[in-house]
């Protein structure tokens, strides 16, 4: 069984792009190819109620043209079920083309066998219709930042927190925090978005690996726990909960 | 074949008897009427020169033997010529006797005058010859059984062999190919195999189309239902938004988000166990122990913090999967165990090796199912009345069992005494 886990999928040697996205400067740029119009105009107003542009094509056929597949985006958002043609192929021509763009699948087709394929074809990160647009701009935005930021840093920070990837060991304040294999997991995911929202559903597939929705609340337990850890020492609490959303982990 | 070898032993043997028993007869009845001629040859004799010759007659024949014994008495008894033992035989009729050579077929008759005349047949060489006959009968008939026994051997296992194929297919059907047919063969006119075979493929030519169809179905009614359910969030996320100045309305949107998921749930339940039964089996290996391992750490924390303890039993144990739907299984079942069993319950996760066949196993001594309510409690849908009360929509169990099936495994619910026991026993792994 071939375990998929996106963080790992991109090699860290990939060429830095033409335009580095950088939040907060110059907004996120991203390209959806969505057939059904509606659906596709509200997924680009939710974004840009994150500050991301972006630009519809209602058409596969469409994203192939000059400037668009191909264009300066920081995300391809790519439906599979387009008139005429599949998502999967699309991507599959853009890719042979050269187009590194990372790629975010956001389809009706739902089965495991589906997601596989779509991660195998090049795809990026997979998710299920219906999506929140919480979901949505969390993950763009942890797309479109993997590829600005190598995920391959040894020592991870935030405030006084100091993740030592090589000996797996947390420290805060120099004082260390004993963790336990999935604490460390889910402290070391936190980290790579620094900054960034991350979704229960995102750190399900990432630290657990879990594909699936359980009913038990496993994200905010194991969340609570970690933050009591992270807590202990003294100093302000790092990971904040965003309501609906998920979490991130910033300095105050 | 133990049955066709004795029938075919009895039947030759039959056979034997009967051609022995009339070949015999008719010898013998080919005797008497030698003998019988030779009788009337010599009444001939005597009619013409008197009972007086007689004895010369039957000194000369016995000289000149035609393969005739002869025996004449005088009306006292007393020996006049020929064989000894004929000579002493004084009833008229068919006697078997043994002259001097052997055993002698006789016909003896009253002269007139008081006296009796004997003829007879030597049936020496007629028993030598039986006996060859016999060996001759048996040896046929063994040569015959044998190679009766030989076609008949060759044609079973033919046909063995045929069927044994057809019984392959029937079995890589049963793991889920629905790609692989019965052999027909091509050379000669179809018999019953080929014609069992024949039935047998159109049968998975429909079965193929009914999970094609079903695929298909399940794939459009996945998009089309998606696409309106698609909107309909985003919808009720501009709305949650709009509302955020009423509170009271933002309530109700928060509500129907909920309501909304809840129907979500469902609905992926029921298309992921169309799914499963719909795809093809697993072939690659995958670490049970492992996965098992993560799912009960991921749902430790909640176990434990609402006062139910779990106790996580691992043998290192592979098995041929799926590694995201055996988890999916594996936390439905832990989940079961969280969800309907009273605080300070004690779950029980077990991985192990039960006589060669990987097994998990997840053990709570909580309230437990009764026996009456165990297929319910399977089925797609079916809630006990106990758990109505309880969030859920009833495909959790149904999910895993589902899952189990799909591996080539059986889920088992069984009384824990007290509390449920959940099995999983996954077929013994060939190597």
């Amino acid at each position: 069984m071939v375990q998929v886990h996106p963080l790992r999928r991109r090699l860290p040697h990939a060429p830095p792009q033409a335009s580095p996205a950088v939040p907060g400067r110059s907004p996120l740029r991203v390209l959806i190819i969505e057939d059904d119009a509606e659906v596709a105009r509200n997924m680009a107003d939710d974004l840009a109620g994150f500050g991301i542009e972006a630009v519809v094509l209602n058409e596969g056929g469409a994203a192939l043209a000059p400037g668009m597949g191909d264009g300066p985006f920081d995300v391809l958002i790519i439906d599979r079920m387009l008139p005429g043609c599949d998502g999967l192929a699309l991507l599959g021509q853009l890719r042979e083309r050269g187009v590194e763009t990372p790629a975010l699948f956001v389809t009706a087709m739902g089965a495991l066998a589906d997601r596989v394929a779509g991660l195998q074809g090049g795809g990026d990160d997979y998710v299920v219709k219906p999506i929140d647009s919480e979901e949505l701009s969390a993950r763009v935005q942890v797309l479109a930042k993997r590829r600005t930021r190598p995920n391959n840093a040894t020592k991870l920070t935030c405030a006084d927190l100091e993740l030592d990837r090589l000996h797996r060991k947390a420290r805060r304040a120099g004082q260390p925090i004993s963790l336990l294999p999935l604490e460390f997991r889910l402290l070391e995911f936190l980290l790579l978005s620094r900054g960034q929202p991350v979704t229960r559903k995102m750190l399900l597939e990432e630290v657990w690996g879990f594909h699936f929705d359980p009913r038990t609340n496993i994200v905010e337990t194991h969340i609570c726990r970690l933050r009591a850890k992270l807590e202990a020492i003294g100093g302000p609490p790092l990971i904040q909960t965003i309501r609906g959303a998920g979490y991130v982990i910033r300095d105050a | 074949m133990v049955l066709q070898a004795i029938a075919l032993v009895l039947a030759f043997s039959a056979a034997g008897v009967l051609a022995r028993v009339s070949i015999q007869q008719m010898n013998e009845q080919a005797f008497r009427t030698d003998v019988l001629g030779e009788l009337s040859s010599l009444d001939d004799e005597w009619r013409h020169k008197g009972v007086g010759h007689l004895p010369y007659t039957v000194i000369k024949r016995e000289r000149l033997w035609h393969g005739f014994e002869y025996g004449l008495a005088s009306s006292a008894g007393g020996y006049l010529a020929g064989d000894a033992a004929l000579a002493g035989l004084t009833r008229p009729g068919w006697t078997k006797t043994f002259g001097a050579k052997g055993l002698v077929l006789t016909y003896t008759e009253r002269l007139p005058g008081g006296g009796w005349l004997s003829v007879g047949r030597d049936l020496t060489t007629e028993q030598r010859q039986m006996g060859a006959l016999t060996l001759l009968l048996l040896l046929g008939g063994a040569i015959g059984v044998a190679i009766c026994l030989a076609t008949a051997y060759l044609t079973t296992r033919w046909t063995w062999r045929r069927l044994d194929q057809l019984s392959a297919t029937a079995v890589l059907v049963a793991e889920g190919r629905l790609d692989v047919r019965a052999p027909i063969r091509r050379s000669s006119a179809p018999d019953e195999i080929d014609e069992l075979s024949l039935a047998f493929n159109a049968m998975l030519d429909r079965i193929g189309r009914l999970v094609d169809q079903l695929r298909r179905v399940t794939t459009d009614v996945a998009h089309d239902m998606r696409r309106p359910l698609t909107r309909l969030r985003q919808k009720l996320e501009r709305l949650g938004r709009a509302a955020q100045a009423t509170p009271a309305i933002a309530d109700e949107v928060r509500k129907l988000d909920g309501d909304f998921l809840e129907i979500l749930r469902t609905f992926d339940a029921l298309l992921q166990l169309a799914e499963i039964e719909g795809s093809p089996r697993p072939e690659g290996l995958i670490d049970l122990t492992e996965v098992a391992g993560r799912v009960s750490e991921a749902l430790r924390p909640d176990i434990e913090d609402s006062g139910r303890t779990l106790e996580a039993l691992m043998e290192r144990v592979q098995v041929k999967g799926d590694v995201d739907l055996v988890a999916q299984a594996i936390a439905n079942l832990l989940e079961n165990a969280l969800r309907h069993t009273p605080a300070g319950t004690q779950i029980e996760l077990r991985v192990e090796h039960n006589a060669g066949a990987p097994r998990l196993l997840v053990r709570d001594n909580g309230p437990g199912i009764p026996a009456e309510h165990r297929d319910t409690a399977l089925a797609p849908l079916g809630r006990l009345e106990s758990s109505r009360s309880t969030p859920g929509c009833g495909l959790g169990l149904a999910i895993a069992s589902s899952v189990a099936v799909w591996h080539g495994a059986r889920l088992e619910l069984a009384d824990a005494a007290p509390g449920l026991e959940v099995s999983i026993s996954f077929p013994p792994s060939r190597r």
